[in-house]
């Protein structure tokens, strides 16, 4: 099969739990060892749609493939899906190695194809040395392993991680984003990561989909997620944002001229004049000074953040508007607070969305 | 971790200081269980093997030896393992039931349990021999129906005695098995299918394994209740089933052989610790 060859296919997938539509037409396409991640706040459906890949929950319309199988109504133990569950959900009566020998056993494998898959999969999350231990007497890290190993040792079609990251410490997670990332794409491994985190889907996919309210909002790779969201909530969800609500005064050519409280602003879009909308910009697209084609605004600064490499000046631009800036050290002089700054930033990364869609 | 933090000198008296503290926690309920249970434990084994004339091992002999005894012993732990048995099998489903019960039906059911184990157990064996004798309710109502035209001889027989002592010694079976399928996370059983174990391969490997502690703990309780029933064989079958129980009873009160009854409490003890021991060991961890 080629690369490019779709591997797992959701079609149109719809869910309810009672009257609350969990899922709302769902489709998703996801390519041989791509790492796709779920991104999305707390309760717009993103366990619920690994639920249904993997067999544990039933769409009430919609279809599964994986693998080139229509897998809709095949059972969870006829998938070949691997889970890692949030809570890792290792056996306590089982050893490490009895863990990731499970998956091997229940299909029948001779005892020394199992044996040579724990250890391959123990020295894959360099856990050889703990084969014989009790789940309980594993720290949270280690049991993260085990999970993993458990699950890749069945060689699954895809791999899903429902938050498998989020139980552990900030330091830990952060090493556990780049080397479940580098170990993911050794072993080629078709995976869905599922958060809430979205550093951990900037860091760990190939691309990002943006869930709300039981669709997905945006699938887009995460630079593109980020420098051309296309809603509302896809940019409030990823990074920080100066947002300015306006009215359209004149359009074409897929660019708006907006009348704001705080000035007259060009940006990128396409509406209707007369229609409400909301002017965004990255907060690092914002200098001090002017530029040409840019929109420029004034405002009292209110507070300066230093954050390292980056500092971030929030201004006070009148009448309940703010600005964001992100100024890096290269920028010159950064001002203090109560200072009055002239701020500016291209048109071509200025952003219109409607604003009724704000979430 | 505070003794971490301290000093050296100050970090030892504090250990030792807790370590007092744990005798003087454990104390109280180790001068009454070694009152309470193992001195009268002692007694009843000397008394067992001592008679006018020394040490003698007489009444195990008479106990272990005569084929009447040995029917005796029999029966005694036919009671038990068969209601054991009867009642896990009936207790395994109904406790997995009870945990997937919701909102007021899960009261009620937990309330069903618990409310008899107010009652006293003479009570509920009278109960039962009301329904289950001649003219007792079952064998009415069986005619009343037309289904039989003779009452059947329900009480005093074994099935009688097996059937109340099930549902007498029951809560004691679901409510240690309802304990851990209750805190059962469902997440092992879908961790066990996405590993491609098929249903019954789940129960197996997973949900029998993970809920042996409450089913050890049932099994424990409802056999050493049962193997030693009193009140329950001497109201639902008497005489014609004597089981340890009333052989004890009967060696005290009416014949008058103390010796003889303490032997049988001591076999009967026996029984009871070597069943506990054994399904305790069933249900150990994993190295
Ligand atoms: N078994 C269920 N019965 C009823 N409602 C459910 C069930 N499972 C999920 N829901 C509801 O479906 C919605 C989506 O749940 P889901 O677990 O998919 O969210 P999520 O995106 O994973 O959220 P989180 O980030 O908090 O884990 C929620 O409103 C939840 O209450
Ligand atoms: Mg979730």
């Amino acid at each position: 099969m080629s690369e490019a060859a779709p591997h797992l296919v959701v079609r149109g997938v719809s869910k309810k739990y009672g009257p609350t539509t969990v899922l709302d037409h769902i489709d998703l396409t996801i390519r041989r060892g791509e790492l796709v991640t779920l991104l999305g706040p707390s309760g717009c459906g993103k366990t619920t749609l690994l639920r249904a890949i993997a067999g544990l929950a039933q769409p009430d319309t919609g279809k599964v493939e994986l693998a080139g199988r229509d897998v809709t109504h095949v059972p969870p133990h006829k998938r070949n899906v691997g889970v890692v569950f949030q809570s890792y959900a290792l056996f306590p009566h089982l050893t490490v190695a009895g863990n990731i020998a499970f998956g091997l056993k229940v299909r029948g494998a001779a005892r020394r194809e199992i044996d040579a898959a724990v250890e391959r999969a123990l020295s894959l999350v360099k856990l050889g040395h703990l084969a014989g231990r009790r789940i309980s007497a594993l720290s949270g890290g280690q049991q993260q392993r085990v999970a993993l190993a458990r699950a890749i040792a069945v060689e699954p079609d895809v791999l899903l991680f429902d938050e498998a990251l989020s139980a552990l410490d900030r330091k830990l997670r952060e090493e556990m984003q780049v080397e479940l990332r580098r170990l993911l794409q050794d072993v080629k491994a078709t995976a869905i990561f599922v958060t809430h985190d979205q550093d951990e889907a900037l860091t760990m996919s190939d691309r990002v989909a943006v869930m709300n309210k039981g669709r997905i909002e945006q699938l887009a790779e995460p630079r593109e997620l980020y420098l051309r969201p296309a809603s509302l909530f896809a940019l409030n969800f990823v990074g920080l944002s100066t947002r300015i609500a306006g009215t359209v005064l004149a359009a074409g050519n897929g660019k708006v001229e907006v009348e704001t409280k705080v000035g007259r602003f060009s940006a990128l879009g396409n509406f209707q004049a007369g229609s409400p909308v909301i002017v965004a910009a990255r907060p690092e697209q914002l200098r001090i000074g002017e530029q040409s084609e840019a929109n420029t605004a004034a405002g009292r600064v209110r507070s300066v953040v230093f954050q390292g490499s980056r500092t971030l000046v929030d201004v006070d631009a009148g009448a309940g508007e703010s600005l964001l800036a992100e100024l890096s050290g290269r920028d010159g002089k950064i001002p203090i607070v109560h200072d009055e700054i002239r701020l500016s930033w291209p048109v071509t990364e200025t952003f219109a969305f409607p604003m009724e869609a704000q979430a | 971790m505070t003794e971490a933090a301290l000093p050296a000198p100050l970090a030892a008296p504090s250990v030792d200081r807790e370590r007092l503290a744990a005798i003087g926690f454990v104390l109280p309920s180790f001068v009454i269980i070694a009152g309470v249970f193992a001195l009268p434990l002692v007694l009843l084994l000397g008394v067992s093997i001592v008679d006018a004339n020394g040490l003698t091992l007489a009444n195990y002999k008479r106990l272990l030896g005569t084929p009447y005894y040995l029917g005796v012993v029999w029966n005694s732990l036919r009671l038990g393992l068969l209601t054991t048995l009867i009642a896990f099998l009936i207790s395994y489903p109904a406790a997995f039931a009870l945990a997937r019960a919701r909102g007021p039906l899960r009261s009620v059911l937990l309330a069903t349990l618990f409310l008899p184990l107010a009652a006293s157990v003479i009570v509920k064996a009278f109960a039962w021999t009301i329904l289950l004798r001649s003219d007792g309710i079952v064998n009415e109502t069986l005619m009343a129906l037309g289904i039989i035209e003779d009452p059947i001889r329900m009480i005093f027989t074994e099935t009688a005695l097996i059937v109340g002592a099930v549902n007498i010694f029951l809560p004691f079976m679901i409510l240690p098995i309802y304990a851990i399928v209750a805190q059962l996370d469902s997440r092992y059983a879908e961790a066990a299918a996405t590993l491609g174990a098929s249903p019954l391969v789940t129960f197996v490997r997973v949900i029998l394994p993970l809920t042996l502690p409450g089913i050890v703990a049932g099994v424990a309780l409802v056999f050493s209740l049962s193997v030693s029933a009193y009140v329950v064989p001497t109201l639902l079958i008497g005489e014609k089933y004597p089981t340890l129980a009333t052989a004890i009873a009967k060696a005290y009160l009416l014949a008058r052989e103390p010796g003889f009854g303490a032997a049988a409490g001591v076999v009967l003890l026996a029984i009871a610790i070597a069943v506990v021991t054994l399904s305790a060991r069933l249900s150990r961890e994993p190295k």
